[in-house]
């Protein structure tokens, strides 16, 4: 193809894309601009004042002082529950993944199927047994009582089973031949695919963050919650929140998963475009 | 399928070492929370030592106006959102791999910023989208075109298809993203080999791109599925947790979480268990499709 023509194509394609950009991008442009405006400047026809009069920071000072959340904490407890699940959750599927992709052994289909199965049926259908299975186990109101049940994952085993299927097994032997044992064979493998382990740890740290459900039934206390239970006490309309306040929460809540994404971005492409060409 | 290695007797056993972590997990947050739904919904609404009554709440489903609607509205959400969402998609994957190379990041990022976004933050979003009069979408599409401006959170005759739009816009940008990822990893030599034979893209995308995205699409599928039934997202926030005006937006994570709210657990576990005959279906369906693909 002449360059002309690929230029050519490259502005039509920006073209069409415009307008799904747009639908995209305007409605974050203006919440992150809500958290500069006054209630009644929020409540205007969009047209009118999509930009505040002026950029005051009140609103943003207020919200990290924690006035109307325990915001530091908050943020901390997220952070906490939300790397801990990634971790577990890592680290247990990729050794089952591993199990699953490098042995044949008695009721190996069953237990896959298992899997398979705990991706279809997602805890959250069970929110009420399992608090009161979590209160039981004496872990309600505790940040383990949300992150332990976040570690098993139907998804992250067959992702990781996919991965180390295609580990070349000259690799494996190799190790063995050392006089390896199997756990040290794994480790010796691990690096090998860290981008995977890179990139399902990201998906599941996002999946975690925005986890609403579990968190809300287990955590009651006020130092406790998590990042979308504060959001959703600073929504409620009793609470009188100014709208500013709202956005700028709002606005903080989506930065780490955003920013965590932009630095992992192209190790999760290249590892999953790696995985499917097989 | 690779053989194993039985170099030692005690290698059977290695499997299931690597297993055990995560069939602990299993067991004891998910096998067991699912064992106690199953028990919720014989017993009498309420928690605690409450009395059997077998399947009495599944027949008090069986003639629940308000369940038939929740199943029927999931249904039609859920495949409104697939047939929506993969070719668009697809669609969006052709163009991002058409516009310029160094760009490609940057608007793939973009579009897939509202799958990053916690469900509580999106529900601000789509408030301002979806608002009445002044609402992004009547003043921007709705109006111009000089239709009158939709309610859209509170005419019955359209909040199903503002939960749809909710989704497309929420996952299309992710969904665009695993597709551009697999249409990276097709090897150049088919599409050479496909060239030798034909020239034209459309065939190209007929017999090569699409065969090889199955697995990808497989799993776009899959996830919007599981998203529209079972999980407490989107949809649940945009509404409130009500199933809006008439019911017309009622699904079944939405009935669920109503049935809890009033602490008729026996109810709500019932209504989560008779969704599992539905997920073996599409459980079964998937595992025939991965066996042909293997």
């Amino acid at each position: 193809m002449s360059v002309c023509v690929k230029n050519r194509l490259g502005i039509l394609s920006l073209l069409l894309l415009g307008p799904f950009l747009l639908a995209v991008l305007l409605p974050f442009l203006w919440m992150a601009l809500g958290m500069f405006k006054t209630n009644t400047e929020f409540f205007q026809p969009l047209a009118k004042a999509f930009f505040p009069a002026n950029y005051d920071w009140q609103n943003v000072t207020e919200l990290l002082k924690g006035r109307w959340v325990p915001f530091w904490a908050v943020l901390g407890n997220s952070l906490i529950v939300s790397l801990g699940q990634a971790l577990g959750a890592v680290a247990l599927s990729a050794m089952a993944g591993y199990a699953f992709a490098r042995f044949t052994f008695f009721g190996k289909r069953l237990l896959f199927v298992l899997a398979v199965a705990l991706i279809l049926v997602p805890r959250q259908l069970f929110a009420v047994p399992l608090f009161s299975w979590v209160n039981e186990l004496g872990l309600s109101d505790s940040l383990f009582g949300v992150m332990l049940p976040g570690v098993v994952t139907g998804l992250g085993v067959v992702y990781f089973t996919q991965v180390f299927r295609q580990v070349p097994e000259e690799y494996l032997q190799a190790a063995r031949i050392c006089g390896a044992a199997e756990l040290r064979v794994f480790l010796t493998v691990l690096p090998l695919v860290w981008p995977a382990l890179l990139s399902y740890g990201m998906i599941h740290f996002i999946l975690a963050w925005h986890e609403h459900l579990i968190p809300m039934l287990v955590l009651t206390s006020e130092t406790k919650q998590t990042l979308p239970l504060a959001l959703a006490k600073l929504y409620d309309v009793s609470q009188r929140t100014p709208q500013g306040v709202q956005m700028a929460a709002s606005t903080f809540a989506v930065i780490p998963t955003a920013a965590l994404f932009a630095l992992c971005h192209r190790k999760f492409k290249s590892s999953l475009s790696d995985m499917l060409a097989h | 399928m690779l053989a194993a290695d039985q170099r030692t007797p005690g290698a059977r056993w290695t499997p299931f070492f690597f297993l055990l972590p995560f069939l602990f997990f299993l067991l004891l947050f998910w096998l067991i929370p699912l064992i106690g739904g199953v028990q919720m919904s014989l017993h009498a609404n309420g928690l605690g030592q409450a009395e059997y009554v077998g399947l009495a709440h599944y027949e008090a489903l069986a003639n629940d106006e308000r369940y038939v609607t929740a199943l029927r509205n999931s249904f039609v959400y859920t495949l409104a959102s697939v047939v929506v969402i993969v070719p668009l998609a697809l669609w969006l994957a052709h163009l991002l791999r058409a516009s310029f190379r160094r760009l490609r990041p940057v608007l793939t990022f973009a579009l897939l910023l509202p799958a990053l976004t916690p469900p509580s933050v999106l529900a601000v979003l789509f408030l301002m989208v979806f608002h009445g009069r002044n609402g992004l979408l009547n003043q921007l599409f709705v109006m111009p075109l000089s239709f009158e401006p939709v309610n859209w959170l509170k005419d019955p005759n359209f909040i199903l298809s503002g939960l749809v739009l909710q989704t497309v816009w929420r996952w299309t940008g992710f969904m665009t993203f695993f597709i551009l990822a697999g249409m990276e990893g097709i090897p150049r030599v088919y599409y050479e080999a496909a060239r030798l034979a034909t020239g034209s893209r459309w065939q190209h995308f007929w017999h090569v791109t699409l065969p090889q995205l199955r697995p990808v699409l497989l799993f776009v599928a899959v996830y919007l599925v599981v998203d529209g039934f079972s999980l407490f997202s989107g949809a649940f926030v945009l509404l409130g947790g009500s199933g809006g005006t008439a019911d017309a937006g009622l699904l079944t994570v939405t009935y669920v979480f109503q049935k809890m709210r009033f602490f008729e657990y026996g109810t709500a576990s019932a209504i989560s268990i008779s969704l599992l005959p539905l997920m073996i279906f599409a459980l079964s369906g998937l595992l025939f499709l991965r066996r042909r693909t293997a």
